[in-house]
């Protein structure tokens, strides 16, 4: 009698773990089935603009769309050089996010580390001018900006795409938070050793700053080569356009051609792709940062 | 030799004072203060300062004009129409956003392989530019080419033109938003899920608190600083929605999706080229944004200090 109760229980027992067992399973296919569908919705305008850019014109002109055609070919990639100085594009592209991620990874870190390792008169009303400056929104200050390089003649220049882009007060704060994390008797050690200031910064402070820097540039690197109003401002000829700049504008003259269109638009976010298939934990730790307060 | 040594001594003791931390400081922060100054500081003056003036782009008849410019806004229903366009796409993008990057971190929280490559694949969007974005959605709303209106085509939907209807333009681009910026929410409220001490849910389990119930009264006590940081900081960026419309909507159809920003450029930099009036404008929703930045970061520190 009592053996069979035992037993009685041990099956409710074991239907009931399969029971769970198996809703578990369940809603681990239902995630995982939502989950591939939103990676579906984030995957395929990508793989379609790709696919799409190397066909023909008239198989990307077909209802209902299709995602593979019959043939493919470079023409759209050709055809694109001829039609906008795309190589231009990519050159201006290169040198103002590439300038401007060097110059502000120099600047940033050493204000951040002034203001997060140095003891000195005004630290805390400098520290809140950067803060604020953080909340200051480009678009608020464009015009008297471009009237200021107007008259500066730095309209139309590399200088003038630049500099003002040459420290961020975001960076100073993402540099900061990384040197006050470093351990205080580093510096205080080396200062002992007879070292300069300067020297304690680039010998001993960058070294360990490495991973923050990295995530300092790529997130400015991103942030350049995408932005579209700053450089449609300080740019006025054909010749001196970014790519979002001159892709936008060609968009709006040559909607009646896809394939083209399709094809810079590709080569615009490539490069981006591809450093972001090789360094994304710093991609990522950029946007994280971004997120965190004190 | 006299000469000489003194410089020598100048030049060492000169060296000696800027050595000090205390002075160095100053040194190692003169480059950002100095272009924060001239390129932020005092066009930020500028702003005001102009928006007093007639002056155009060609900086012909220039004229003090008090505050007719802010007058004019009042009076100019297209000024006024771009603000609650702006309003509107902020009121459409932000909650989506922020719901949308919440809860795919919250679902992708646990680190396996499936969920990792998920992460990996919902940031791709964030590195593409908008002027990208906008291009490829586009096409893909497109009723000649495009995939969406043809999917709804096959579940017996109408097909509208997207972009180019004056109902439709607007949420579509807040879509476009979504899509391309939850990556950046979902990142930072990764972290935040991940910083909850484990010993949290322990406690929460051995109360009999189930999944549901841990979510609720764990998990979104211990992310609301965080939340509340995303909710913020996508409020002001998308006061200040400009680049997805350019290159869509142009602010169309018949300046129905033209928001603030746009509207600034617009008046700024095209005919009839009013920098003046356009200051003015950009004045306002510069004091919108601050007032809205200012408030928020002023109802999270009282969150947090009441959850302390």
């Amino acid at each position: 009698m009592e053996a069979r109760t035992a037993d009685t229980t041990e099956l409710v027992d074991s239907t009931k773990k399969s029971n769970y067992h198996r809703n578990k399973v369940i809603k681990s296919i239902i995630f995982k089935v939502i989950m591939s569908l939103l990676i579906l919705i984030v995957v395929f305008p990508f793989l379609w603009l790709l696919l799409s850019s190397f066909k023909y014109e008239k198989d990307i002109i077909t209802y209902p769309p299709h995602i593979f055609s019959g043939k493919y070919t470079f023409q759209n990639y050709i055809k694109v050089w001829d039609t906008i100085p795309l190589l231009g594009y990519v050159k201006n592209t290169v040198i103002f996010a590439g300038a401007t991620m060097l110059i502000s990874l120099v600047l940033d870190s050493m204000t951040g580390y002034a203001l997060a390792r140095m003891e000195f008169k005004g630290k805390t009303a400098f520290y809140y001018f950067v803060m604020v400056s953080m909340m200051i929104p480009f678009m608020v200050y464009m015009i008297p900006l471009f009237i200021e390089m107007n008259k500066m003649n730095l309209l139309d220049t590399y200088t003038g795409l630049i500099v003002p882009r040459a420290t961020t007060a975001f960076g100073i704060f993402m540099m900061r938070s990384n040197f006050v994390g470093l351990p205080r008797d580093l510096d205080e050690a080396a200062r002992l050793d007879g070292l300069n200031e300067w020297r304690i910064f680039t010998k001993i402070m960058l070294p360990l700053s490495k991973p923050t820097l990295m995530a300092l540039a790529v997130f400015t690197l991103t942030n350049n080569w995408n932005d579209l109003l700053y450089p449609l401002i300080l740019t006025t000829t054909s010749s001196m356009r970014t790519l979002p700049a001159g892709l936008a504008l060609f968009t709006g003259q040559h909607i009646s051609f896809y394939g083209p269109v399709m094809a810079g638009a590709v080569i615009s976010m490539l490069p981006l792709f591809i450093i972001y298939i090789f360094a994304q934990k710093y991609f990522v730790q950029g946007s994280a940062m971004s997120g965190m307060k004190e | 030799m006299e000469e000489i040594d003194t410089s020598v001594s100048k030049k060492r003791s000169f060296f000696r004072f800027w050595n000090q931390p205390k002075h160095a400081a100053y040194l190692f922060m003169a480059p950002s203060i100095i272009i924060l100054l001239f390129f932020m500081v005092i066009p930020l003056i500028g702003t005001l300062g102009l928006s007093f003036f007639n002056i155009n782009i060609f900086f012909t008849g220039t004229k003090f004009v008090g505050l007719d410019n802010f007058v004019q806004f009042f009076h100019d229903q297209r000024a006024i129409n771009s603000m609650w366009h702006t309003v509107y796409f902020t009121l459409l993008e932000t909650p989506t956003q922020v719901i949308v990057g919440t809860v795919a971190a919250a679902a992708l929280s646990r680190t396996t392989l499936f969920n990792r490559f998920s992460r990996s694949v919902f940031y791709v969007p964030v590195i593409c530019s908008l002027t990208t974005s906008g291009i490829i959605f586009s096409m893909l709303l497109d009723p000649n080419i495009g995939w969406i209106p043809y999917v709804l085509h096959q579940f017996g939907m109408s097909t509208p033109q997207f972009f180019r209807d004056a109902t439709l333009a607007m949420p579509s681009i807040a879509v476009m938003t979504v899509w391309k910026n939850f990556g950046v929410t979902m990142t930072i409220m990764l972290t935040a899920i991940q910083a909850i001490s484990p010993s949290l849910y322990e406690s929460a389990e051995m109360d009999g608190a189930n999944k549901k119930q841990q979510f609720f009264h764990v998990t979104i006590p211990q992310i609301i600083p965080s939340l509340g940081f995303c909710v913020m900081t996508n409020l002001i960026g998308s006061m200040q929605v400009f680049d997805q419309i350019y290159v869509t909507t142009a602010g169309g159809p018949e300046f129905k999706t033209e928001s603030a920003v746009q509207y600034i450029y617009s008046r700024g930099f095209s005919a009839p080229y009013q920098l003046g009036y356009a200051s003015a404008v950009a004045t306002i929703l510069f004091v919108i944004i601050a007032i809205l930045s200012v408030s928020s970061n002023l109802y999270m520190s009282h969150k947090e200090k009441q959850m302390r």
